[in-house]
Protein backbone atom coordinates (compact mmCIF):
# COMPACT_ATOMS: atom_id res chain seq x y z
CA UNK A 1 0.00 0.00 0.00
CA UNK A 2 1.44 3.42 -0.76
CA UNK A 3 2.34 5.77 2.11
CA UNK A 4 -0.42 8.47 1.33
CA UNK A 5 -3.29 5.20 1.29
CA UNK A 6 -1.81 4.04 4.37
CA UNK A 7 -1.92 7.33 5.76
CA UNK A 8 -5.57 9.09 4.67
CA UNK A 9 -8.35 9.10 7.22
CA UNK A 10 -10.36 5.99 7.51
CA UNK A 11 -13.59 5.15 9.31
CA UNK A 12 -13.18 1.72 10.18
CA UNK A 13 -10.11 -0.72 11.14
CA UNK A 14 -8.97 -4.15 11.89
CA UNK A 15 -7.69 -5.69 14.94
CA UNK A 16 -6.58 -9.50 15.39
CA UNK A 17 -6.26 -11.27 18.81
CA UNK A 18 -5.36 -14.93 19.31
CA UNK A 19 -8.42 -16.67 20.95
CA UNK A 20 -5.30 -19.47 22.64
CA UNK A 21 -4.41 -16.42 24.99
CA UNK A 22 -7.79 -13.80 25.20
CA UNK A 23 -11.20 -14.79 25.57
CA UNK A 24 -14.20 -14.00 23.35
CA UNK A 25 -15.30 -12.13 26.70
CA UNK A 26 -12.30 -10.37 27.51
CA UNK A 27 -12.34 -9.04 23.88
CA UNK A 28 -15.78 -7.61 24.42
CA UNK A 29 -15.18 -6.14 27.82
CA UNK A 30 -12.24 -4.25 26.69
CA UNK A 31 -14.59 -3.25 23.48
CA UNK A 32 -17.19 -1.75 25.83
CA UNK A 33 -14.60 0.77 27.55
CA UNK A 34 -14.44 2.02 23.95
CA UNK A 35 -17.82 1.96 23.20
CA UNK A 36 -17.65 5.76 23.20
CA UNK A 37 -15.36 5.84 20.47
CA UNK A 38 -16.88 3.44 17.95
CA UNK A 39 -18.83 0.10 17.46
CA UNK A 40 -17.18 -3.16 16.66
CA UNK A 41 -17.76 -6.42 15.03
CA UNK A 42 -16.49 -10.04 16.34
CA UNK A 43 -15.93 -12.63 14.51
CA UNK A 44 -13.95 -15.99 15.53
CA UNK A 45 -12.11 -16.56 12.35
CA UNK A 46 -10.18 -20.17 12.89
CA UNK A 47 -7.22 -19.11 15.73
CA UNK A 48 -8.31 -15.60 15.48
CA UNK A 49 -10.77 -13.28 17.03
CA UNK A 50 -11.39 -10.58 14.86
CA UNK A 51 -12.71 -6.83 15.54
CA UNK A 52 -13.58 -4.59 13.19
CA UNK A 53 -13.76 -1.10 14.94
CA UNK A 54 -16.60 1.78 13.37
CA UNK A 55 -16.04 5.02 14.04
CA UNK A 56 -18.86 7.56 12.89
CA UNK A 57 -16.14 9.94 10.90
CA UNK A 58 -13.03 9.21 9.61
CA UNK A 59 -9.95 9.48 12.11
CA UNK A 60 -6.41 10.50 11.04
CA UNK A 61 -3.85 7.31 11.11
CA UNK A 62 -2.30 9.12 14.50
CA UNK A 63 -5.44 9.04 16.35
CA UNK A 64 -6.82 5.59 15.01
CA UNK A 65 -3.30 4.38 15.72
CA UNK A 66 -3.77 5.77 19.75
CA UNK A 67 -7.07 3.80 19.81
CA UNK A 68 -6.00 0.68 18.62
CA UNK A 69 -2.84 1.06 20.92
CA UNK A 70 -5.73 1.74 23.88
CA UNK A 71 -7.64 -0.95 22.92
CA UNK A 72 -4.51 -3.37 22.69
CA UNK A 73 -3.85 -2.23 26.31
CA UNK A 74 -7.72 -2.65 27.54
CA UNK A 75 -7.38 -6.51 26.41
CA UNK A 76 -4.51 -7.10 28.45
CA UNK A 77 -5.97 -5.46 31.63
CA UNK A 78 -9.11 -7.16 30.86
CA UNK A 79 -7.21 -10.60 30.81
CA UNK A 80 -5.15 -9.44 34.25
CA UNK A 81 -9.29 -8.83 35.81
CA UNK A 82 -9.58 -11.96 34.55
CA UNK A 83 -7.24 -13.86 36.29
CA UNK A 84 -8.04 -11.67 39.55
CA UNK A 85 -11.59 -12.66 39.45
CA UNK A 86 -11.15 -16.42 38.89
CA UNK A 87 -8.99 -16.08 41.90
CA UNK A 88 -10.68 -13.92 44.38
CA UNK A 89 -14.58 -14.85 43.32
CA UNK A 90 -15.53 -17.28 46.09
CA UNK A 91 -13.23 -14.95 48.52
CA UNK A 92 -15.09 -11.88 47.70
CA UNK A 93 -17.78 -13.61 48.29
CA UNK A 94 -17.18 -14.63 51.64
CA UNK A 95 -16.25 -11.61 52.70
CA UNK A 96 -19.20 -10.02 51.99
CA UNK A 97 -21.07 -12.76 53.53
CA UNK A 98 -19.16 -12.20 57.16
CA UNK A 99 -19.57 -8.73 56.52
CA UNK A 100 -23.33 -8.67 56.41
CA UNK A 101 -23.80 -11.59 59.07
CA UNK A 102 -25.65 -10.53 61.61
CA UNK A 103 -27.48 -7.34 60.90
CA UNK A 104 -30.48 -8.43 61.53
CA UNK A 105 -31.70 -7.98 57.67
CA UNK A 106 -32.32 -12.12 58.11
CA UNK A 107 -34.86 -14.28 60.02
CA UNK A 108 -33.53 -15.31 63.50
CA UNK A 109 -30.37 -13.20 62.77
CA UNK A 110 -29.37 -11.55 66.33
CA UNK A 111 -27.84 -8.30 66.03
CA UNK B 1 12.35 -12.89 79.81
CA UNK B 2 8.81 -12.27 78.24
CA UNK B 3 9.35 -10.44 74.51
CA UNK B 4 6.02 -8.54 73.66
CA UNK B 5 6.61 -8.96 69.95
CA UNK B 6 7.89 -12.03 67.97
CA UNK B 7 11.48 -12.45 66.75
CA UNK B 8 12.19 -11.46 62.99
CA UNK B 9 12.59 -15.04 62.18
CA UNK B 10 8.84 -15.35 63.16
CA UNK B 11 7.63 -12.94 60.08
CA UNK B 12 10.00 -14.04 57.18
CA UNK B 13 9.33 -17.90 57.99
CA UNK B 14 5.96 -17.29 56.30
CA UNK B 15 6.83 -14.60 53.69
CA UNK B 16 8.73 -18.05 51.65
CA UNK B 17 5.52 -19.33 51.28
CA UNK B 18 3.75 -18.10 48.48
CA UNK B 19 0.63 -15.23 48.75
CA UNK B 20 -3.30 -14.84 48.03
CA UNK B 21 -4.97 -12.57 46.16
CA UNK B 22 -7.59 -10.90 48.26
CA UNK B 23 -10.48 -9.57 45.68
CA UNK B 24 -9.48 -5.82 44.15
CA UNK B 25 -10.09 -3.46 41.07
CA UNK B 26 -7.51 -1.75 39.52
CA UNK B 27 -8.04 0.79 37.06
CA UNK B 28 -5.47 3.13 34.74
CA UNK B 29 -4.67 6.90 36.78
CA UNK B 30 -2.37 7.89 33.95
CA UNK B 31 0.19 6.81 31.22
CA UNK B 32 2.16 5.12 33.67
CA UNK B 33 0.18 3.95 37.11
CA UNK B 34 -2.56 2.24 37.86
CA UNK B 35 -5.21 3.09 41.12
CA UNK B 36 -6.03 -0.26 42.86
CA UNK B 37 -9.07 -0.11 45.95
CA UNK B 38 -9.86 -3.28 47.69
CA UNK B 39 -13.58 -3.87 49.04
CA UNK B 40 -13.28 -1.51 51.94
CA UNK B 41 -12.89 1.75 49.39
CA UNK B 42 -8.46 1.18 50.93
CA UNK B 43 -6.44 2.18 47.80
CA UNK B 44 -3.06 2.09 46.38
CA UNK B 45 -0.94 3.02 43.59
CA UNK B 46 1.20 0.66 41.55
CA UNK B 47 2.66 0.79 38.04
CA UNK B 48 2.24 -1.70 35.46
CA UNK B 49 4.86 -4.02 35.94
CA UNK B 50 4.52 -4.65 39.83
CA UNK B 51 0.56 -4.84 39.40
CA UNK B 52 1.49 -7.58 36.84
CA UNK B 53 3.94 -9.47 38.87
CA UNK B 54 1.26 -9.09 42.20
CA UNK B 55 -1.66 -10.78 39.46
CA UNK B 56 1.25 -13.67 38.47
CA UNK B 57 2.32 -14.36 42.12
CA UNK B 58 5.55 -12.95 41.44
CA UNK B 59 6.16 -9.90 43.82
CA UNK B 60 9.33 -10.58 46.14
CA UNK B 61 8.07 -10.80 49.62
CA UNK B 62 11.06 -8.20 50.83
CA UNK B 63 9.33 -5.45 48.43
CA UNK B 64 7.81 -2.31 49.94
CA UNK B 65 5.40 -3.09 47.31
CA UNK B 66 4.23 -6.21 48.93
CA UNK B 67 4.30 -4.50 52.86
CA UNK B 68 1.98 -2.21 51.59
CA UNK B 69 0.03 -4.57 49.60
CA UNK B 70 -0.27 -6.66 52.95
CA UNK B 71 -1.14 -4.29 55.33
CA UNK B 72 -3.75 -2.84 53.15
CA UNK B 73 -5.69 -6.23 52.58
CA UNK B 74 -4.82 -7.17 48.45
CA UNK B 75 -2.78 -10.09 49.32
CA UNK B 76 -3.02 -12.60 52.08
CA UNK B 77 -0.14 -15.16 53.30
CA UNK B 78 0.45 -17.43 55.99
CA UNK B 79 1.17 -14.81 58.95
CA UNK B 80 -2.16 -12.67 58.10
CA UNK B 81 -4.10 -14.82 60.14
CA UNK B 82 -6.84 -11.93 61.14
CA UNK B 83 -6.98 -10.21 57.33
CA UNK B 84 -9.70 -11.42 56.39
CA UNK B 85 -12.08 -10.73 59.48
CA UNK B 86 -10.73 -7.18 59.57
CA UNK B 87 -11.47 -6.72 55.65
CA UNK B 88 -15.39 -8.00 56.90
CA UNK B 89 -14.75 -5.56 59.61
CA UNK B 90 -13.69 -2.83 57.31
CA UNK B 91 -16.24 -3.69 54.18
CA UNK B 92 -19.42 -3.83 56.89
CA UNK B 93 -18.27 -0.27 58.49
CA UNK B 94 -18.37 1.62 55.38
CA UNK B 95 -21.88 0.09 54.61
CA UNK B 96 -23.59 0.58 57.89
CA UNK B 97 -25.55 4.02 56.98
CA UNK B 98 -27.72 1.23 55.33
CA UNK B 99 -28.78 0.30 58.12
CA UNK B 100 -29.87 3.57 59.09
CA UNK B 101 -32.34 3.74 55.88
CA UNK B 102 -34.03 7.30 54.84
CA UNK B 103 -32.21 10.10 56.87
CA UNK B 104 -33.43 12.95 54.95
CA UNK B 105 -36.78 13.79 54.09
CA UNK B 106 -37.74 16.86 51.42
CA UNK B 107 -40.94 18.83 52.10
CA UNK B 108 -41.87 21.34 49.37
CA UNK B 109 -44.28 23.40 51.27
CA UNK B 110 -44.70 25.55 47.62
CA UNK B 111 -43.55 25.47 44.03
CA UNK B 112 -44.31 29.69 43.97
CA UNK B 113 -41.14 31.59 43.76
CA UNK B 114 -40.77 34.91 43.20
CA UNK B 115 -37.66 34.29 41.22
CA UNK B 116 -37.45 33.63 37.93
CA UNK B 117 -34.07 31.92 37.30
CA UNK B 118 -33.78 30.41 33.68
CA UNK B 119 -31.49 27.19 34.87
CA UNK B 120 -34.44 26.25 38.16
CA UNK B 121 -34.26 22.73 38.45
CA UNK B 122 -38.19 22.41 39.82
CA UNK B 123 -39.93 24.53 37.11
CA UNK B 124 -41.39 27.11 39.85
CA UNK B 125 -44.60 28.64 39.34
CA UNK B 126 -45.25 32.08 39.61
CA UNK B 127 -46.06 33.23 43.69
CA UNK B 128 -49.79 33.88 43.22
CA UNK B 129 -51.12 30.85 42.52
CA UNK B 130 -51.28 29.17 45.95
CA UNK B 131 -52.67 25.99 43.93
CA UNK B 132 -49.34 25.04 44.11
CA UNK B 133 -49.14 25.04 48.10
CA UNK B 134 -48.62 21.98 50.46
CA UNK B 135 -51.97 21.99 52.22
CA UNK B 136 -52.08 21.09 56.60
CA UNK B 137 -53.45 17.65 55.92
CA UNK B 138 -50.91 16.52 53.31
CA UNK B 139 -48.41 17.66 56.03
CA UNK B 140 -49.36 15.94 58.89
CA UNK B 141 -49.98 12.97 56.44
CA UNK B 142 -46.39 13.33 55.24
CA UNK B 143 -44.80 13.30 58.64
CA UNK B 144 -46.26 10.19 59.50
CA UNK B 145 -44.33 8.74 56.55
CA UNK B 146 -41.30 10.26 57.95
CA UNK B 147 -41.08 8.62 61.04
CA UNK B 148 -41.67 5.41 59.67
CA UNK B 149 -37.74 5.06 58.70
CA UNK B 150 -35.88 3.77 61.27
CA UNK B 151 -33.29 6.04 60.77
CA UNK B 152 -31.94 7.63 63.74
CA UNK B 153 -30.65 10.66 62.31
CA UNK B 154 -33.87 12.74 60.82
CA UNK B 155 -33.29 15.73 58.64
CA UNK B 156 -36.70 18.10 57.52
CA UNK B 157 -35.06 19.86 54.39
CA UNK B 158 -37.42 22.46 53.49
CA UNK B 159 -37.32 22.94 49.72
CA UNK B 160 -39.37 24.94 46.92
CA UNK B 161 -40.06 26.84 45.18
CA UNK B 162 -39.37 29.39 47.85
CA UNK B 163 -40.60 27.66 50.76
CA UNK B 164 -40.89 31.11 52.72
CA UNK B 165 -43.76 31.99 50.93
CA UNK B 166 -45.62 29.63 52.78
CA UNK B 167 -43.64 29.70 56.48
CA UNK B 168 -47.02 29.31 58.02
CA UNK B 169 -47.01 25.90 56.89
CA UNK B 170 -43.47 25.52 57.96
CA UNK B 171 -43.94 26.49 61.70
CA UNK B 172 -46.54 23.65 61.05
CA UNK B 173 -44.27 20.96 60.21
CA UNK B 174 -41.56 22.02 62.95
CA UNK B 175 -44.04 22.16 65.79
CA UNK B 176 -45.53 18.72 65.08
CA UNK B 177 -42.16 17.31 64.13
CA UNK B 178 -41.10 18.29 67.81
CA UNK B 179 -43.95 17.05 69.18
CA UNK B 180 -43.52 13.57 67.77
CA UNK B 181 -40.09 13.53 68.38
CA UNK B 182 -40.87 13.72 72.08
CA UNK B 183 -41.56 10.16 71.45
CA UNK B 184 -39.14 8.64 69.02
CA UNK B 185 -36.36 10.55 70.43
CA UNK B 186 -34.32 11.48 66.93
CA UNK B 187 -31.63 12.93 65.95
CA UNK B 188 -33.93 16.08 64.39
CA UNK B 189 -32.49 18.46 62.58
CA UNK B 190 -34.70 21.15 59.96
CA UNK B 191 -33.24 23.08 57.28
CA UNK B 192 -34.56 25.58 55.48
CA UNK B 193 -33.69 26.17 51.59
CA UNK B 194 -34.05 29.65 50.88
CA UNK B 195 -33.09 32.54 48.46
CA UNK B 196 -33.48 34.94 51.77
CA UNK B 197 -35.11 37.70 49.89
CA UNK B 198 -37.81 37.19 51.83
CA UNK B 199 -36.65 36.86 55.04
CA UNK B 200 -37.22 38.80 58.32
CA UNK B 201 -36.71 39.21 62.04
CA UNK B 202 -39.46 37.28 62.95
CA UNK B 203 -38.92 34.33 60.60
CA UNK B 204 -35.29 34.00 61.90
CA UNK B 205 -36.08 34.23 65.63
CA UNK B 206 -38.37 31.21 64.98
CA UNK B 207 -35.71 29.57 63.36
CA UNK B 208 -33.30 30.39 66.44
CA UNK B 209 -36.24 29.09 68.78
CA UNK B 210 -36.64 26.19 66.60
CA UNK B 211 -32.84 25.29 65.86
CA UNK B 212 -33.65 25.79 62.27
CA UNK B 213 -30.47 25.55 59.28
CA UNK B 214 -30.64 27.89 56.38
CA UNK B 215 -29.19 27.23 53.38
CA UNK B 216 -29.32 29.76 50.89
CA UNK B 217 -28.02 30.01 47.39
CA UNK B 218 -25.18 32.64 46.17
CA UNK B 219 -23.96 32.06 42.63
CA UNK B 220 -20.54 34.66 42.83
CA UNK B 221 -20.22 38.66 42.65
CA UNK B 222 -23.55 41.09 42.31
CA UNK B 223 -23.86 41.11 38.52
CA UNK B 224 -23.48 37.18 38.04
CA UNK B 225 -25.83 36.56 40.60
CA UNK B 226 -28.19 38.40 39.50
CA UNK B 227 -28.07 37.83 35.84
CA UNK B 228 -28.57 34.56 36.91
CA UNK B 229 -31.49 34.58 39.79
CA UNK B 230 -33.71 37.44 38.24
CA UNK B 231 -36.25 38.60 40.18
CA UNK B 232 -38.57 41.76 40.47
CA UNK B 233 -36.13 44.69 40.86
CA UNK B 234 -33.45 42.96 40.06
CA UNK B 235 -32.35 42.57 43.69
CA UNK B 236 -31.54 39.27 44.40
CA UNK B 237 -28.08 39.47 45.02
CA UNK B 238 -28.51 42.80 47.50
CA UNK B 239 -31.71 41.09 49.72
CA UNK B 240 -29.42 37.42 49.32
CA UNK B 241 -26.72 39.38 50.77
CA UNK B 242 -28.62 41.40 53.37
CA UNK B 243 -30.84 37.90 54.40
CA UNK B 244 -26.90 35.84 54.62
CA UNK B 245 -25.42 38.98 57.53
CA UNK B 246 -28.89 39.11 59.16
CA UNK B 247 -29.48 35.53 59.62
CA UNK B 248 -25.43 35.44 61.27
CA UNK B 249 -26.80 37.75 63.55
CA UNK B 250 -29.99 35.90 64.61
CA UNK B 251 -28.57 32.55 63.79
CA UNK B 252 -24.70 32.46 64.30
CA UNK B 253 -22.03 32.05 61.43
CA UNK B 254 -22.67 28.33 61.61
CA UNK B 255 -26.41 28.00 61.16
CA UNK B 256 -25.78 29.64 57.19
CA UNK B 257 -24.53 28.23 54.78
CA UNK B 258 -24.46 29.07 50.64
CA UNK B 259 -24.41 26.90 47.47
CA UNK B 260 -23.46 27.81 43.90
CA UNK B 261 -24.93 26.88 40.51
CA UNK B 262 -22.02 26.77 37.72
CA UNK B 263 -24.14 28.58 34.91
CA UNK B 264 -22.29 29.63 31.20
CA UNK B 265 -21.39 32.90 32.87
CA UNK B 266 -20.12 31.45 35.71
CA UNK B 267 -17.05 29.37 33.64
CA UNK B 268 -14.67 32.17 33.35
CA UNK B 269 -15.25 33.16 36.44
CA UNK B 270 -14.77 30.80 39.33
CA UNK B 271 -11.98 32.75 40.95
CA UNK B 272 -14.07 35.77 41.18
CA UNK B 273 -17.31 33.42 42.81
CA UNK B 274 -14.42 32.06 45.66
CA UNK B 275 -13.35 35.42 45.93
CA UNK B 276 -17.25 36.44 46.59
CA UNK B 277 -17.77 33.70 49.32
CA UNK B 278 -13.95 34.53 50.82
CA UNK B 279 -15.33 38.29 51.13
CA UNK B 280 -18.15 37.24 52.56
CA UNK B 281 -16.43 34.78 55.71
CA UNK B 282 -17.57 31.91 54.49
CA UNK B 283 -14.97 28.90 54.54
CA UNK B 284 -16.34 26.45 52.18
CA UNK B 285 -17.56 26.35 49.02
CA UNK B 286 -19.33 23.44 46.85
CA UNK B 287 -18.45 24.33 43.39
CA UNK B 288 -21.62 22.45 41.41
CA UNK B 289 -22.37 21.72 37.84
CA UNK B 290 -25.85 22.24 36.91
CA UNK B 291 -27.84 19.55 37.08
CA UNK B 292 -30.32 18.07 33.86
CA UNK B 293 -33.74 19.00 34.92
CA UNK B 294 -36.58 21.49 34.73
CA UNK B 295 -35.83 24.73 33.31
CA UNK B 296 -31.98 24.00 32.61
CA UNK B 297 -33.15 21.82 30.09
CA UNK B 298 -36.06 24.05 28.68
CA UNK B 299 -34.12 27.57 28.83
CA UNK B 300 -30.85 25.30 27.25
CA UNK B 301 -28.96 25.99 30.24
CA UNK B 302 -28.03 22.80 30.65
CA UNK B 303 -26.48 22.36 27.52
CA UNK B 304 -24.97 25.37 27.09
CA UNK B 305 -20.99 23.60 28.22
CA UNK B 306 -20.28 20.11 28.74
CA UNK B 307 -18.37 18.48 30.98
CA UNK B 308 -15.01 19.30 30.35
CA UNK B 309 -15.87 22.55 30.08
CA UNK B 310 -17.12 22.53 34.13
CA UNK B 311 -13.83 20.20 34.99
CA UNK B 312 -11.69 23.23 33.50
CA UNK B 313 -13.81 24.97 35.44
CA UNK B 314 -13.41 23.13 39.22
CA UNK B 315 -9.78 22.57 38.24
CA UNK B 316 -8.94 26.02 37.88
CA UNK B 317 -11.00 27.01 41.21
CA UNK B 318 -9.73 24.18 43.00
CA UNK B 319 -6.29 25.54 42.36
CA UNK B 320 -7.12 28.88 43.85
CA UNK B 321 -8.24 27.01 46.53
CA UNK B 322 -5.58 25.35 47.76
CA UNK B 323 -3.60 28.66 47.11
CA UNK B 324 -5.92 30.56 49.58
CA UNK B 325 -4.86 27.57 51.68
CA UNK B 326 -1.07 28.02 51.04
CA UNK B 327 -1.38 31.72 51.92
CA UNK B 328 -2.88 30.74 55.68
CA UNK B 329 -6.78 30.71 54.85
CA UNK B 330 -8.88 27.36 55.94
CA UNK B 331 -11.25 27.22 53.04
CA UNK B 332 -12.75 24.02 51.70
CA UNK B 333 -13.99 23.03 48.33
CA UNK B 334 -16.89 20.97 49.31
CA UNK B 335 -17.62 18.26 46.81
CA UNK B 336 -13.20 17.22 47.09
CA UNK B 337 -13.83 16.90 50.56
CA UNK B 338 -16.40 13.88 50.29
CA UNK B 339 -14.29 11.91 47.71
CA UNK B 340 -11.27 12.55 50.37
CA UNK B 341 -13.35 11.68 53.36
CA UNK B 342 -14.87 8.03 50.75
CA UNK B 343 -10.99 7.86 49.94
CA UNK B 344 -9.25 8.20 53.31
CA UNK B 345 -11.42 6.97 56.34
CA UNK B 346 -13.53 4.25 56.87
CA UNK B 347 -16.95 5.88 56.68
CA UNK B 348 -19.07 6.71 54.17
CA UNK B 349 -20.36 10.23 53.50
CA UNK B 350 -24.60 10.90 53.53
CA UNK B 351 -24.03 12.73 49.92
CA UNK B 352 -27.40 11.23 48.04
CA UNK B 353 -25.42 11.42 44.72
CA UNK B 354 -22.48 9.11 45.58
CA UNK B 355 -24.34 6.32 47.06
CA UNK B 356 -23.88 2.65 45.70
CA UNK B 357 -26.68 1.32 46.44
CA UNK B 358 -28.46 4.85 45.12
CA UNK B 359 -29.56 6.72 47.58
CA UNK B 360 -33.00 7.40 46.33
CA UNK B 361 -35.50 6.67 48.67
CA UNK B 362 -33.54 4.35 51.08
CA UNK B 363 -31.38 7.99 51.36
CA UNK B 364 -33.86 10.93 50.55
CA UNK B 365 -37.69 10.80 50.25
CA UNK B 366 -39.31 14.09 48.90
CA UNK B 367 -42.63 14.74 49.76
CA UNK B 368 -44.16 17.29 47.10
CA UNK B 369 -46.69 20.13 47.73
CA UNK B 370 -49.47 18.16 46.09
CA UNK B 371 -48.51 14.80 48.03
CA UNK B 372 -46.53 13.04 45.79
CA UNK B 373 -43.73 11.52 47.22
CA UNK B 374 -40.45 11.03 44.84
CA UNK B 375 -37.16 8.91 45.16
CA UNK B 376 -35.18 12.05 44.88
CA UNK B 377 -35.17 15.89 44.70
CA UNK B 378 -33.91 15.33 41.38
CA UNK B 379 -36.94 12.58 40.72
CA UNK B 380 -39.01 15.56 41.89
CA UNK B 381 -37.29 17.85 39.10
CA UNK B 382 -38.37 15.10 36.50
CA UNK B 383 -41.70 14.91 37.33
CA UNK B 384 -42.27 18.75 36.84
CA UNK B 385 -41.16 17.95 33.08
CA UNK B 386 -43.94 15.52 32.89
CA UNK B 387 -41.77 12.40 33.37
CA UNK B 388 -43.29 10.43 36.69
CA UNK B 389 -40.78 7.35 36.48
CA UNK B 390 -39.87 8.32 40.35
CA UNK B 391 -42.96 8.86 41.69
CA UNK B 392 -43.35 6.29 44.80
CA UNK B 393 -46.95 6.66 45.39
CA UNK B 394 -49.21 9.46 47.43
CA UNK B 395 -49.37 10.33 51.11
CA UNK B 396 -53.10 10.21 50.69
CA UNK B 397 -53.48 7.13 49.01
CA UNK B 398 -50.47 4.85 50.06
CA UNK B 399 -48.91 3.43 52.76
CA UNK B 400 -44.97 3.56 53.78
CA UNK B 401 -44.71 -0.12 53.10
CA UNK B 402 -46.25 0.38 49.68
CA UNK B 403 -44.33 3.48 49.12
CA UNK B 404 -41.23 1.89 50.09
CA UNK B 405 -41.74 -1.33 47.94
CA UNK B 406 -42.58 0.24 44.58
CA UNK B 407 -41.05 -0.98 41.55
CA UNK B 408 -40.60 2.68 40.99
CA UNK B 409 -38.26 2.47 43.58
CA UNK B 410 -36.80 -1.15 43.89
CA UNK B 411 -36.25 -1.48 39.79
CA UNK B 412 -33.93 1.40 39.35
CA UNK B 413 -32.47 0.94 43.11
CA UNK B 414 -31.68 -2.97 41.35
CA UNK B 415 -30.69 -2.04 38.08
CA UNK B 416 -28.02 0.56 39.02
CA UNK B 417 -26.24 -1.10 41.81
CA UNK B 418 -22.81 -0.53 40.53
CA UNK B 419 -22.13 -4.16 41.92
CA UNK B 420 -23.15 -5.67 38.49
CA UNK B 421 -23.28 -2.43 36.00
CA UNK B 422 -21.10 -2.96 32.82
CA UNK B 423 -17.91 -1.32 33.94
CA UNK B 424 -19.08 0.48 37.31
CA UNK B 425 -18.64 -3.34 38.41
CA UNK B 426 -14.70 -3.71 37.86
CA UNK B 427 -13.88 -0.05 38.02
CA UNK B 428 -11.47 1.20 40.95
CA UNK B 429 -13.08 4.49 41.24
CA UNK B 430 -16.02 2.82 41.98
CA UNK B 431 -15.74 3.11 46.03
CA UNK B 432 -15.56 7.01 45.28
CA UNK B 433 -18.52 7.68 42.94
CA UNK B 434 -22.77 6.21 43.05
CA UNK B 435 -24.78 4.64 40.98
CA UNK B 436 -27.16 7.79 39.90
CA UNK B 437 -29.96 6.17 37.74
CA UNK B 438 -32.09 9.22 38.16
CA UNK B 439 -29.00 11.35 36.17
CA UNK B 440 -28.82 8.31 33.69
CA UNK B 441 -32.23 8.37 33.34
CA UNK B 442 -32.82 11.93 32.52
CA UNK B 443 -29.50 12.02 30.34
CA UNK B 444 -29.66 8.55 28.46
CA UNK B 445 -32.70 7.18 28.84
CA UNK B 446 -32.36 4.19 31.50
CA UNK B 447 -31.42 3.77 34.98
CA UNK B 448 -27.68 1.92 34.24
CA UNK B 449 -26.82 4.53 31.43
CA UNK B 450 -23.84 4.03 29.16
CA UNK B 451 -21.16 4.64 31.28
CA UNK B 452 -17.82 5.42 28.49
CA UNK B 453 -20.36 8.39 27.30
CA UNK B 454 -22.00 9.23 30.87
CA UNK B 455 -21.01 12.81 31.68
CA UNK B 456 -21.21 11.77 35.42
CA UNK B 457 -18.71 9.19 35.32
CA UNK B 458 -16.09 11.33 33.33
CA UNK B 459 -16.72 14.51 35.75
CA UNK B 460 -16.13 12.08 38.97
CA UNK B 461 -13.08 9.99 37.92
CA UNK B 462 -11.11 12.87 36.67
CA UNK B 463 -11.90 14.49 39.68
CA UNK B 464 -10.65 11.39 41.43
CA UNK B 465 -7.89 10.96 39.76
CA UNK B 466 -6.55 14.84 40.13
CA UNK B 467 -7.14 14.05 43.67
CA UNK B 468 -5.05 11.46 44.00
CA UNK B 469 -2.40 13.21 41.98
CA UNK B 470 -2.25 15.91 44.33
CA UNK B 471 -2.26 13.58 47.38
CA UNK B 472 0.90 12.10 46.15
CA UNK B 473 2.61 14.96 44.23
CA UNK B 474 2.32 17.51 46.27
CA UNK B 475 3.20 17.48 49.60
CA UNK B 476 1.51 21.12 50.79
CA UNK B 477 -1.68 20.38 48.68
CA UNK B 478 -1.94 16.64 50.65
CA UNK B 479 -1.63 18.48 53.76
CA UNK B 480 -4.22 20.76 53.29
CA UNK B 481 -6.38 17.87 51.71
CA UNK B 482 -6.14 15.76 54.63
CA UNK B 483 -7.44 19.24 56.68
CA UNK B 484 -10.79 18.93 54.46
CA UNK B 485 -11.39 14.93 55.82
CA UNK B 486 -14.82 15.27 57.24
CA UNK B 487 -14.84 12.68 59.98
Amino acid sequence: MAKEEADAPRADCDLRFSSAVYSLDTIKKAAYRLSGHCSFDFEVVGGEILCRLHFAQALSSERMAAIKNGFRNEVLDQDLRRTIAEETGPMRNAILAYAFSRTGLQDGDEV
Amino acid sequence: MATKFERREHFEASLGNGYRLLPFSFSPLNDRDYILTNQAGQYTLLDRPTLEDLVRHRLEPRSDAYATLKSQHFLLDSDSNVAVDLLALKVRTKNSQFTNFTGLHIFVPTLRCEHSCPYCQVSRQSDDKTAFDMSFETANRSLGMVFRSPSPAIKIEFQGGEPMLNFELIRHIVVCAERINQIEHRNLQFVIATNLALVNDDVLSYCKAHDILISTSLDGPKDLHNRNRPRPGGDSYERTVAGIAKARDILGRDRVSALMTTTEASLGRVVEIIDEYVRLNFDRIFLRPLSPYGFAIKTKSYQAYDADDWLDFYFCGLKYILQLNRDGLYFVEHYASIILSRMLTPFESGFVDLRNPAGIGIGALVYNYDGEVYASDEGRMLAEMHDKTFRLGNVHENTWEEIMTSSALLDPLEQSFAGSVPMCFECAYQPYCGAEPVFHYATQGDFVGHKPSSAFCHRNMAITRHLIELLRTDEDANRILMSWLRI
